[in-house]
């Protein structure tokens, strides 16, 4: 086993394809939408500069992918800048929701009377996407009160509906005009780069009327990816999320010490719950796909082998599409090569499962028929050797 | 699907048209297909990038019954796909499922069959491997189905598990429902107010996955994501024990759950 392997991924797992607010907001600026001047700083020696350009006072805001940022303390205002120097230096070292990040967004601060909310999502249940708009932005979505809500069966905004609305909610005319022209902007957006969600909270309404989105969120639809390689570009994978994708698995990271492998997502979620309810912490969550060859299981056991935290592994496969000798052939060579050191129990069931248990004979694999009573023995080989 | 007794008679590849799999001839073209052999029901396994293609032929060919296997679609498309079928009155199962098994009758789809009994208890979920186990347990326990049918991973199901229980309302056949969900969206809780609303008639026991699932991560399934608290496994649960319907903890629990509720 090679330690240079032993990578740490600050982005772990498949997550929605969600870009950086910087992404986001380029995206914006090219299709129309006002968004705040600013400069990407990576380095110290850069920041100086970037307040000379955009004048005092600045916001400087964390990139990173997860949530909650204001309230974490993520996004600080700086009026000086001797004061953005130090704001940066602690931002670029602070990891938010154990994500640090690789750069600040430097921001010029603009003036505003009022902050409004404006997002294109998917409903899912009824088939279609909606416009939603409110007159109260900087809270989380779930807060908002008065609303108005569009379909959009065919993705097109309807400016004159959504300013009528917008007045309705208790907004001026050319609020409501400013925050209409970028609905519709917003909806050719989202239509163009396939997005599952784009939203804007707040947009901020000046003095004059203008709208301003001072936060951009994309999240776009990693399926229609290959549609849209100058989406895909903006990606950077990690090594595991590149080696997942390539052999067709699915990874997320965990906080506990157990890996959870198995085949279909749902038997994996359902696994995990039962680990947790024993009183175990899952290090990861591995679903294997449908119909996983030999390949795909040695290149997961490769990966788990690779991931620190994970002491002890927990197998459940049902075989189907999925063989269970191939999955057995694979752990048996997985032994072979040194990458399983830990306790490892699992529960095989389905098509071949004879063989796969007679493949798996004289290892050091438990075979178990009740999953309870896998986890329960694995739980305890961990913790002796813990 | 075959060898489960599937009556398959035609196969559709652009260009292998008069080539024949197993015994079945292929067609260049859904339309060619349909025409020479008044087939009613097709199940794609076409590639994602190619499925809307795949998908529409087969709706304008008059196919009334489409099960999509295909993962991995992108939302656009089914969306594409399911105003489609809807104008033209097809039903169309997935994208991303299993499929759909009647026992001893047929299999449109990729499950594995050794799982599945016949009997009456109807089973609807958005997992395949979780399907094969729940429907191992109650098989196990003397409860076979009289149907099971996977309504996909994806963000988007053209048919909704409130379709899904609507056939089954006044099938005689069918005495109990066993529906496994899962986190991410809203399809648990719109199909407990819809129990409420309609009082089902039949017992109904569910299964969620996802109880310790983190935030924020696509869990396997595309449709398998929590944002904030929409999509969390407590709030479907939550949902269907307000209108009475038995959550079980663990797989199982599935047929003891069924087994009471049927003595009832």
């Amino acid at each position: 086993m090679n330690l240079a392997l032993t990578v740490k991924y600050p982005v772990l797992g498949i997550d929605c394809m969600r870009l950086y607010e910087y992404q986001a907001k380029q995206l914006f600026s090219s299709h129309g939408i006002v968004v705040p001047g600013s400069v990407l700083v990576r380095s110290q020696n850069d920041v100086k500069e970037a307040v000379n350009k955009l004048g005092l006072p600045v916001i400087l805001k964390s990139q990173v992918l997860a949530g909650g940022r204001g309230k974490a303390g993520a996004i600080r205002k700086a009026d000086s800048a001797p004061e953005a120097l130090t704001i940066f230096s602690e931002l670029i070292e602070k990891p938010v929701q154990g994500e640090k990040p690789s750069a600040i967004l430097v921001e010029e601060f603009r003036e505003h009377v009022r902050e409004t909310y404006l997002s294109i999502s998917l409903n899912r249940s009824e088939h279609c996407f909606v416009l939603l708009v409110s007159g109260e932005g900087g809270v989380d979505v779930e807060a908002i009160g008065r609303k108005a809500t569009f379909s959009l069966p065919d993705s097109v905004v309807d400016k004159k509906s959504v300013s009528k609305e917008t007045m309705r909610i208790g907004l001026d005319e050319d609020s409501a005009n400013s925050i209409a022209n970028i609905a519709v902007k917003m909806g050719e957006l989202s239509a163009k780069i396939e997005a599952e969600l784009v939203e804007i909270n707040p947009l901020a309404i000046t003095a004059d009327g203008n709208a301003i989105a001072l936060d951009a969120k994309i999240i776009v639809d990693d399926n229609a990816l290959f549609r849209h390689p100058e989406i895909a570009s903006l990606r950077m994978p990690s090594n595991l999320e590149a080696e997942s994708q390539k052999y067709g698995f699915n990874f997320v990271e965990l906080d506990g010490n157990i890996a959870v492998i198995g085949n279909g997502a749902g038997l994996v979620l359902s696994t995990l719950d039962m680990l947790v309810e024993n009183g175990g912490r899952p290090a990861c969550f591995l679903d294997l796909g449908g119909g996983a060859t030999e390949d795909v299981v040695f290149a997961a056991l490769r990966v788990v082998s690779r991931f620190d935290k994970a002491k002890g592994i927990l197998l459940n496969v049902f075989g189907g599409i999925t063989r269970t000798p191939d999955v057995a052939k694979a752990i048996k060579d997985a032994f072979f090569n040194g990458l399983i050191r830990g306790p490892f129990h699992a529960r095989i069931l389905g098509v071949g499962e004879e063989d796969a248990f007679a493949i798996l004979q004289n290892l050091p694999v438990f075979l178990h028929r009740n999953i309870d009573e896998a986890i329960q023995k694995l739980i305890a080989d961990v913790q002796r050797i813990q | 699907m075959l060898d489960y007794g599937t009556n398959i008679v035609a196969g559709v590849t652009p260009g292998k048209a008069g080539q024949s799999v197993n015994g079945v001839p292929v067609f260049n073209t859904m339309k060619d297909a349909a025409t020479a052999t008044s087939a009613g029901i097709t199940v794609a396994f076409v590639p994602a990038q190619y499925l809307l293609g795949a998908a529409l032929e087969a709706i304008e060919a008059g196919i009334h019954c489409l099960v999509i296997i295909t993962e991995h679609v992108p939302i656009r498309d089914s969306l594409t796909i399911f105003r489609k079928a809807k104008e033209n009155e097809c039903i169309v199962i997935g994208p991303n499922t299993a499929g759909v098994i009647i026992p001893n009758k047929i299999k449109l789809g990729i499950m594995a069959a050794s799982p599945f009994t016949k009997g009456s208890v109807a089973v609807f979920s958005r997992s395949g491997t979780l399907t094969y186990e729940i429907a191992y347990q109650l098989s196990n326990n003397g409860l076979g189905q009289s149907i099971s049918l996977g309504v996909g991973g994806d963000p988007i199901n053209c048919t909704s598990l409130v379709d899904c229980l609507e056939w089954v309302r006044n099938h005689k056949g069918t005495d109990a429902v066993v529906i496994i969900g899962e986190i991410g969206g809203d399809a648990e809780e719109r199909l407990a107010k819809h129990i409420l609303d309609t009082r089902f008639p039949k017992p109904i026991i569910a299964y969620i996955a996802g109880r310790h699932a983190p935030k924020e991560k696509k869990m396997g399934h595309a449709g398998a994501i929590i944002y904030g608290s929409y999509g969390t496994a407590e709030s479907k649960i939550k949902a269907f024990d307000d209108v009475g319907v038995h959550v079980a903890k663990k797989p199982e629990e599935v047929p003891l759950l069924v087994d009471s509720a049927l003595r009832r």
